[in-house]
């Protein structure tokens, strides 16, 4: 699941440059999950634009929608009267959602309300925690199903670095050592070997360092279709 | 039982009705035979509300002080804390609105009564029932009774200990006021007939003359003098002053007619009291509590003795000779006493009272049009209430049997029914369809609950109360009361979930004290397991889930009217406290020592309820501060509550600074909601606090922001 | 070419010092005292690369100016702060600057140092280090032409390749399995973390013994009981046995440097036996490793 943080309401607020109507969208998907862009937050925060205008003595209107989902464009559509009615549009949702309302209401000004922080899972009372960087070429088979890539803080893939102690990372004693886990969980299956395979280096190319990633199901893709014998299906690809 | 599921749609159709709060209904509820909302009176009762608690209660039951004495309470045997720690003392309860003075009086308004006139034989539960019934639906209804009284044998067969007549009196007087006509005196059958009633323009008659005579058993030496019935027994009480003074009382029968006439005797002066029935300990049929009383006052039980004879020493009774029983019921259950005519008991006596049943007095129908069969019993077709005649209709005992005052009065309101259907020409149909009840307590969610000691009801001691016929249960002291209802855990009141703003985030879950929600594709809520908090309501980020009996704007509606009702120019102040909680319910009045402070509770089921966006409301609806009253650590009916709310409390503080208020126009204080003073403290630190830096809210541009970094540097 | 590679294939017992470069230009002074001090005693000097994330001058830098004043460095290249694209470039131009023994390290995260803000790199591991430079010396590099070979070199570069490694880690095996693949890799000399405990040094070493590369083993001297007590209880795989902390909690102020000299010297004297090497750490205390080598009796 994605997972974003409210942004504090300074910023928000300078970014609305004082339009007076706003609508705050929440998104039903993955921010509502971790609690920071469903319905309810988006109540709370659509309270505090009227409050801090009232305290501001400059009345604003806000309106609160929240669609199923932000990345869709046909949820997006739903709003259009709304988003219409609205000077700007304050959404909840991650910078996905974001993107893609600014894209489909061009010259609506789609301010974000959130920092979408990363791809994680929920590890606690109120606490989601960093699991996978997209890196497009998975190694969970290898790593006893623990990622080097996000959870160890240099992305080793060769084991851990001489700051691993007592089982933390270098960078904080609250963060598990990634190669401390990996190193335990093949322990506990009674196989070492990919501990052992010397791994060529990563290619950074596949992952959110390269370029902008599409992933097209040839299946449903008219044109990708055509060019199926190519056998690009469901292949992730760069354009 | 799956959990209760809406769409949004549904939602907003059905948000505001009784639709929600209908679906399911609690077991004490199904239980009642005249199925009154007890959640909903007892939920009032907590917020001190009592008038409106007995307004409820009225609704289907026009006897709530009688009831609230001498009811069976089946709604106390299924209440679901009996498998936490005892039931809630919903009879007392009921007692104690019934009893109450209200300043505002007992007023009752008499319905617009334009419709046909109906008959009532009868003025016991019952007939009363009926006859108020179809006034309320318009019709003019007259009772007639042969007794000098309304009530029936609550009047002449229930012992005044038990249920003092003025507290009997006052319930009928109530259901005269409310357009019902009484005729007393006047006995159907005699010199005025059945037909009578037709000729004087009744167009309908309900017959619920009762079961008002007393078997006796035809054994030798019956007839002596000394043998007495119950029911004449018991009516004669009242007048026969001492006149057992001394005397030894055998009562034949062991139900709770049998005990009443035993614990009479008792009161009578009689120097020894035994009761002799066919039953075992295990099969008696008088409710527990009657025996342990009659106990209390030494009246003795002697168990599985059949009545033989009657020893009769100079015509007068001398003692009673009973066979052994072997066995009372048979293999199929079905009452079918076996003696050992070898076995034989003697028991020194003065006085034999049979309480062994009662029977119909049918004398009113013979040769009329309403028929009765072989063994003497009404013709009665109990799907449409009626007798075999099309326009007399029967309710109470005299159709049921014997039974309690309130299945009487259940069909008191099945025969009103019937014979409004038929004067409006409708076919009768009194089919049913009640909500399904909740199931029972899992064992593991009975395990989580706060434990909470019933209120004991105060009664006299059985050496004094045995020398008279004044009541012996005292009533229940308001504090005492508020207490008691405070236990009732709202079963069925919890939430819906909205299926299509789940996100299945599993908040739900997370949060519950009894971890009930289950999530698959979106949450599942089970009715019966769920206790109605409501935290999970105020925490679900969706808004996906919706309480039963408390819809997700009713805080900010509250907000409104609290806002509403003080002066806009002033410094208004909201104050957030459980309304469940005794002495908040009343800090909220007017009180000399409350600080002169335009500030208005808005009272909450629980504070469970109370969302930080409810808080952050207030604010916005023009609030000039909120405080937020926590009750006294461990004194909520459900767990975690006082967590959350401090959390709930912390975050909206944060988010509210964060928009510029000022952060002394926001307060938490734990334990005051039960605590006057500490809340009238609580309003005026606010708006001392306030007052002393007015800057920051109302007038233009002053931001609390220079505030808030005072207020650090503080 | 490398003196320091020569030596160890000996099989004399050789010691290596190590320098940080400056935070600014002024450079003369660690050049000084690694003239001074250094030269004569070490068969290299190693020079660390923005040690703990702090900035500094380019080590490859300061190794090129000690090559000019006659001493051999080890320069240390950490894969935090370049990509694959700029660490060849760098090997490529040690080599051209007669810099040839290369430590091969991850390096320690940035937000450890005073840019947290920076964008930690990376692209390669340690291990993909050693890779790289076996790469290069083969005469190809990482990347590929358009036709999917290997580039060709323009000149191939030498290196004598090395490595670290914890002998004290708590969780050892996967310490050895990890030196196991640097070597594997093509690490040509170990250099150890520091140790303070010759007996589990000497442990350390018997469950290396299949690994047959030159292992010298790290001595940071202690300047205080305080420095002996934040090193074992924050330096990951360090432990410092109480005896020593003991010993110089119970000196005398003025013979705090004598004490630490005299305990590196014995540490050095006890475990030479086992290892090839010592690779000494004086943290800014540069005057004193020559009396340490003189202390270990060496
Ligand atoms: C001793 C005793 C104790 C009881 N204790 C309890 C208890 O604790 N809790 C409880 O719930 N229930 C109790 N009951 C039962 C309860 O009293 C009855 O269920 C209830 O009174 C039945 O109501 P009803 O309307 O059917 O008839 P009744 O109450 O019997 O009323 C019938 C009325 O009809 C009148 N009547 C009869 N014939 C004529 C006629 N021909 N003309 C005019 N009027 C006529 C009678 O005078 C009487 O007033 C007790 C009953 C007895 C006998
Ligand atoms: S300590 Fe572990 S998790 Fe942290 S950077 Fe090193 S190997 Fe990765
Ligand atoms: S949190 Fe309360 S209302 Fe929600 S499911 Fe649990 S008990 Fe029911």
């Amino acid at each position: 699941m994605i997972v974003a943080e409210r942004k504090p309401l300074e910023e928000i607020r300078r970014n609305l440059a004082g339009r007076k109507k706003v609508l705050v969208l929440g998104c039903g998907g993955c921010v509502t999950v971790c609690l920071t862009g469903g319905e309810r937050q988006a109540d709370m925060l659509a309270s505090q634009l009227r409050t801090a205008a009232k305290v501001a003595g400059e009345p604003v209107e806000v309106t609160v929608r929240t669609p199923t989902r932000q990345c869709d464009r046909e949820f997006i559509d739903t709003l259009k009267a709304d988003v219409e009615a609205a000077d700007a549009v304050v959404s909840l949702a991650c910078g996905v959602g974001v993107q893609l309302m600014a894209e489909v209401y061009e010259t609506k000004p789609v301010l974000p309300a959130v920092n979408t922080t990363f791809m994680g899972a929920h590890s606690g009372p109120g606490t989601w925690t960093e699991n996978c960087r997209g890196c497009g070429q998975c190694v969970l088979a290898e790593t006893g199903g623990v990622c080097p890539v996000a959870r160890c803080a240099k992305s080793l893939i060769n084991g851990a670095c001489g700051g691993t102690n007592k089982g933390k990372c270098e960078v904080s004693r609250d963060i598990d050592c990634a190669w401390y886990l990996i190193y335990k969980r093949l322990k506990a299956r009674g196989d070492l070997s990919f501990l052992r395979a010397e791994r060529e280096p990563l290619d950074w190319g596949m992952s959110s360092s390269g370029t902008r990633r599409t992933l097209v199901h040839a299946e449903v893709n008219d044109q990708a279709h055509r060019r199926g014998a190519e056998g690009a299906e469901g292949a992730a690809e760069r354009k | 039982m799956p959990g209760r599921q809406l769409t949004s749609e549904e939602y907003a159709r059905l948000a505001g009705s009784d639709a929600l709060i209908e679906t399911e209904w609690a077991p004490c509820r199904a239980a009642c035979p005249v199925h009154a909302d007890v959640r909903a009176y007892l939920d009032l009762i907590a917020r001190g509300r009592f008038r409106e608690a007995l307004d409820v209660i009225r609704e289907v039951l026009p006897f709530p002080g009688a009831c609230g004495r001498i009811c069976h309470h089946p709604c106390e045997q299924e209440c679901r804390r009996n498998d936490v720690d005892q039931p809630a003392a919903i009879r007392d309860l009921k007692r104690f609105v019934a009893e109450r003075d209200y300043p505002e009086g007992q007023k009752f308004e008499k319905p617009l009564q334009e419709r046909d006139k109906v008959a009532v034989v009868g003025a016991g539960p019952s007939g009363l029932t009926a006859a108020l019934d179809l006034a309320r639906l318009g019709y003019r209804p007259t009772v007639f009774d042969r007794g000098e009284a309304g009530g029936g044998l609550l009047r002449t067969a229930v012992p005044a200990y038990r249920l003092p007549r003025k507290v009997l009196a006052a319930d009928v007087d109530a259901i005269v006021a409310q357009g019902v006509e009484l005729r007393l005196n006047v006995e159907v059958g005699g010199a005025f007939q059945l037909d009578d009633l037709r000729s004087q323009g009744f167009k309908a008659v309900v017959i619920a003359v009762g079961l008002s005579k007393s078997r006796g058993l035809p054994i030798p030496g019956a007839d002596a003098a000394g043998v007495e019935l119950a029911l004449p027994f018991l009516a004669a009480a009242d007048s026969a002053g001492p006149g057992l003074a001394g005397k030894s009382v055998v009562v034949i029968g062991g139900g709770n007619v049998a005990v009443d006439v035993a614990r009479t005797a008792v009161r009578l002066g009689a120097g020894r009291v035994q009761m002799a029935c066919l039953e075992n300990e295990k099969e008696q049929p008088a409710w527990s509590w009657e025996r342990h009383e009659a106990a209390e006052e030494g009246v003795a039980t002697l168990h599985r003795l059949g009545p033989k004879q009657v020893l009769v020493r100079d015509g007068r009774v001398a003692g009673a000779e009973f066979k052994a029983v072997t066995e009372v019921f048979d293999g199929n259950g079905r009452f079918n006493p076996k003696y050992d005519e070898n076995r034989l008991t003697t028991l020194d006596c003065d006085v034999v009272v049979f309480a062994i049943g009662q029977e119909a007095d049918l004398a009113l129908v013979k040769g009329t049009d309403v028929k009765a069969d072989e063994r003497g019993r009404l013709v009665f077709d109990r799907s449409t209430s009626r007798t075999s005649a099309a326009d007399v209709f029967a309710c109470g005992e005299v159709v049921t049997g014997p039974g309690s005052a309130v299945e009487a009065v259940a069909s008191g309101h099945r025969a009103a029914r019937a014979v409004h259907q038929f004067l409006s020409g409708l076919p009768i149909d009194l089919g049913e369809s009640l909500p399904p009840k909740i199931d029972k307590l899992a064992p593991a969610t009975a395990q989580r609950l706060v434990k909470a000691a019933r209120a004991e009801m105060p009664a006299v001691p059985a050496a004094e109360r045995k020398a008279n016929f004044g009541q012996f249960e005292l009533g229940l002291s308001e504090a005492a009361a508020m207490k008691e209802a405070r236990r009732c855990m709202s079963c069925a009141s919890g939430p819906f979930v909205l299926t299509d703003k789940c996100a299945a985030c599993l908040t739900c879950r997370r949060v519950c004290p009894f971890e009930i929600p289950e999530v698959k594709e979106i949450a599942d809520i089970s009715s019966a397991l769920c206790q109605g908090c409501g935290i999970c309501a105020a925490e679900c980020p969706a808004n996906a889930i919706v309480m039963a009996g408390y819809g997700p704007d009713a805080v900010r509606k509250s907000v409104d009217a609290a806002l509403a009702s003080l002066d806009p120019k002033g410094l208004r102040l909201v104050i957030f406290t459980c309304g469940h909680h005794a002495p908040a319910a009343r800090w909220g009045g007017s009180d000399p020592a409350r600080p002169a402070v335009s500030a208005k509770e808005v009272f909450l089921p629980s504070m469970s309820r109370l969302s930080a966006a409810d808080i952050m409301y207030a604010f916005e609806a023009g609030a000039g501060g909120v405080i937020v009253l926590e009750c006294e650590s461990g004194t909520c009916r459900y767990p975690t509550v006082e967590l959350r709310l401090r959390k709930r409390y912390e975050q909206a503080r944060q988010l509210l600074i964060e928009a510029g208020v000022a952060p002394e126009r926001l307060a938490l204080h734990v334990g005051a909601a039960d605590n006057q003073e500490a809340a009238f403290a609580a309003i005026a630190l606010m708006a001392e606090r306030v007052t002393r830096r007015a800057q920051g809210w109302a007038p233009r541009g002053q931001a609390a922001k220079p505030q808030t970094a005072e207020e650090k540097s503080k | 070419m490398s003196k320091f590679r020569d030596s160890l294939a000996s099989g004399r017992f050789t010691f290596t010092g190590e320098i940080g470069p400056p935070k600014g230009t002024n450079v003369e002074p660690v050049l000084e005292e690694a003239v001074h001090y250094l030269k004569d005693c070490c068969a290299a000097v190693n020079v660390t690369d923005i040690q703990t994330a702090v900035m500094r001058m380019s080590s490859l830098a300061v190794c090129r100016m000690l090559v000019e004043r006659g001493i051999e460095p080890v320069l240390q290249m950490v894969t935090r702060d370049r990509n694959r694209l700029a660490l060849q470039s760098d090997l490529l131009g040690a080599a051209a600057l007669g810099v040839e023994n290369v430590l091969a390290l991850t390096g320690d995260h940035t937000t450890m140092g005073d840019h947290k803000e920076a964008k930690p790199v990376y692209d390669l591991d340690s291990v993909g280090l050693l890779q790289t430079m076996r790469k290069l010396e083969s005469g190809t590099d990482l990347g590929r032409t358009m036709k999917g070979e290997p580039n060709q070199l323009d000149g191939a570069p030498k290196f004598f390749k090395g490595c670290v490694v914890t002998p004290c880690a708590e969780e050892v095996e996967p310490q050895i399995i990890k030196l196991e693949k640097k070597v594997a890799a093509g690490a040509e000399f170990v250099q150890t973390q520091a140790v303070y405990d010759p007996r589990a040094f000497e442990k350390f070493m018997k469950s290396i013994g299949h690994i047959k590369v030159p292992v010298m083993v790290g001595i940071v001297l202690l300047k205080n009981a305080g420095m002996a007590k934040y090193m074992n209880a924050n330096v990951p795989g360090v432990v410092v046995p109480k005896e020593i902390t003991a010993r110089l909690a119970a000196a005398d102020k003025k013979e705090l440097k004598k004490v630490s000299v005299q305990i590196a010297g014995e540490l050095i004297r006890d475990m030479r036996g086992c290892c090839q090497g010592a690779h000494i750490m004086p943290l800014g205390w540069d005057k004193e490793i020559p009396r340490v080598i003189e202390a270990s009796g060496a």
